[in-house]
């Protein structure tokens, strides 16, 4: 095998693992097989990101671009199987989210390691907000590029006009 | 329908949104759009993680209030994306509130998976978190069947009705525990691996991160109920483990 051939595979082997990873969830979190396979592709596509992207400072940067790929893929996703984006969304992002740093956290603070529960639990939360941010901008792109949900439909319409009281 | 009985089913539908793990907003917008599709005004509702109130005035202009509590704690994206949908047809009125109370009922009555579907899955999920997170083949091998056994055990916890705190407590006790028996009788495993890959199953990296997606949605309190939520279920997890891993120091005189 040539070396850049398996350079390339061993970049492929982290996205796919956590795209695996996010079927099973999927699965458990009662998606059918189609949205599996759909949420699957879009976690496989954060965590490609996450790698490639450099990192200065801290790893909320890339989990940021990381979420806003995943939170735009599942916006046209979406649009595509006319579900709600939140479904390819809270599937997409498993991979990403710090359920190991909150473990961690809360570990570190039960056996004394104040410092460490810190400076972990610090970079947990940035990394949650992270993604929050990700996906609430690009929840904020699909909005401007196609505006047809029902809420759009709502805060237009019909409840926040004044009543005609009889 | 009456004013009433449209008050409840929308209470009901918004109730069944947020136990099925839909956002806070979408619960509220749930509603307050069934509401304004029967032409009801006024619609407001207010939900957070453990209840909502909802309040509408009807057509002879008298306001009418319910409020309901939410105790169970699920996610089916499957029941978020059915309710979504009929909400959003009743809005575009493709189907009256009669049809709309009848599939609401079906999602009601929609079964969770078996529990073998979920045994399988867990498996595959901690197999594959704890190749993710660094681990060997055999780190995932272990981390597998120790998911799948998990999953039994969080199942029995559920279907006693036991509160989460317990269960995350159990599980993550359940964890450690296995791991280090595992490590002791000799498998050539990288334990830290296999550990986090199972506990992957319990964390509520999720919940933390929709707590502050509520938060940033404006949804304040919402948020807060959520994030202390993951906090508990995350200190619940680690105090079992790190109790397990206690007990095992304890009884071994340190060779852990």
């Amino acid at each position: 095998m040539s070396p850049q051939l398996s350079a390339l595979l061993s970049h492929l082997k982290e996205p796919l693992f956590a795209g695996l990873a996010t079927s099973a969830f999927s699965v458990l979190f009662g998606l059918g097989s189609a949205d599996v396979i759909l949420a699957s592709g879009g976690s496989a596509l954060g965590w490609a990101v996450l790698q490639a992207m450099p990192a200065p400072g801290s790893s909320a940067f890339a989990t940021f671009f990381a979420a806003l790929t995943a939170g735009l893929y599942a916006e046209i996703a979406a649009r595509v199987r006319r579900r709600p984006a939140t479904l390819y969304m809270i599937a997409s992002i498993i991979p990403l989210v710090p359920g190991g740093g909150m473990y961690y956290t809360m570990l570190a603070s039960l056996e004394g390691n104040t410092f460490r529960s810190v400076e972990l639990g610090l970079s947990t939360i940035m990394t949650a907000f992270a993604i929050a941010a990700g996906l609430a901008i690009s929840n904020a792109f699909a909005r401007m590029a196609f505006s047809s949900s029902i809420y759009s439909i709502l805060k237009k319409g019909k409840i926040f006009h004044k009543p005609d009281r009889r | 329908m009456l004013s009433e009985d449209l008050l409840l089913f929308a209470a009901d539908a918004s109730r069944l949104m947020l136990e099925s793990g839909g956002e806070t907003y979408r619960a509220e917008y749930t509603a307050i759009g069934i509401i304004v599709s029967q032409g009801g005004t006024e619609a407001e509702c207010f939900a957070t993680s453990t209840g909502l109130m909802l309040s509408f005035s009807g057509e002879d202009g008298k306001v009418r209030s319910v409020v309901r509590r939410i105790k169970r704690h699920g996610m089916n994206l499957e029941k978020v994306y059915r309710i979504d949908n009929m909400v959003r047809h009743l809005l575009l009125g493709d189907i009256d509130i009669d049809e709309a109370a009848r599939q609401l009922d079906e999602v009601e009555r929609m079964k969770d998976r078996p529990v073998w579907i979920r045994m399988i899955a867990s498996a595959f999920g901690a197999g594959w978190f704890s190749l993710l997170f660094r681990g060997k083949t055999l780190d995932a091998l272990a981390a597998a069947v120790m998911g799948a056994l998990l999953s039994i055990l969080i199942y029995e916890f559920q279907r006693l009705k036991l509160p989460g705190f317990l269960s995350s407590l159990a599980g993550g006790a359940f964890a450690a525990l296995a791991s280090l028996v595992a490590a002791y009788v000799g498998l050539p495993i990288n334990t830290d691996a296999v550990i986090i890959g199972v506990i992957m199953l319990l964390v509520p990296g999720v919940a933390i991160t929709n707590a502050i997606r509520d938060t940033i949605a404006g949804d304040l309190i919402a948020g807060l109920a959520r994030g202390v939520d993951a906090v508990i279920t995350a200190a619940a997890i680690s105090a079992g483990a790190g109790g397990a891993y206690a007990l095992w120091r304890l009884v071994l005189g340190g060779q852990a």
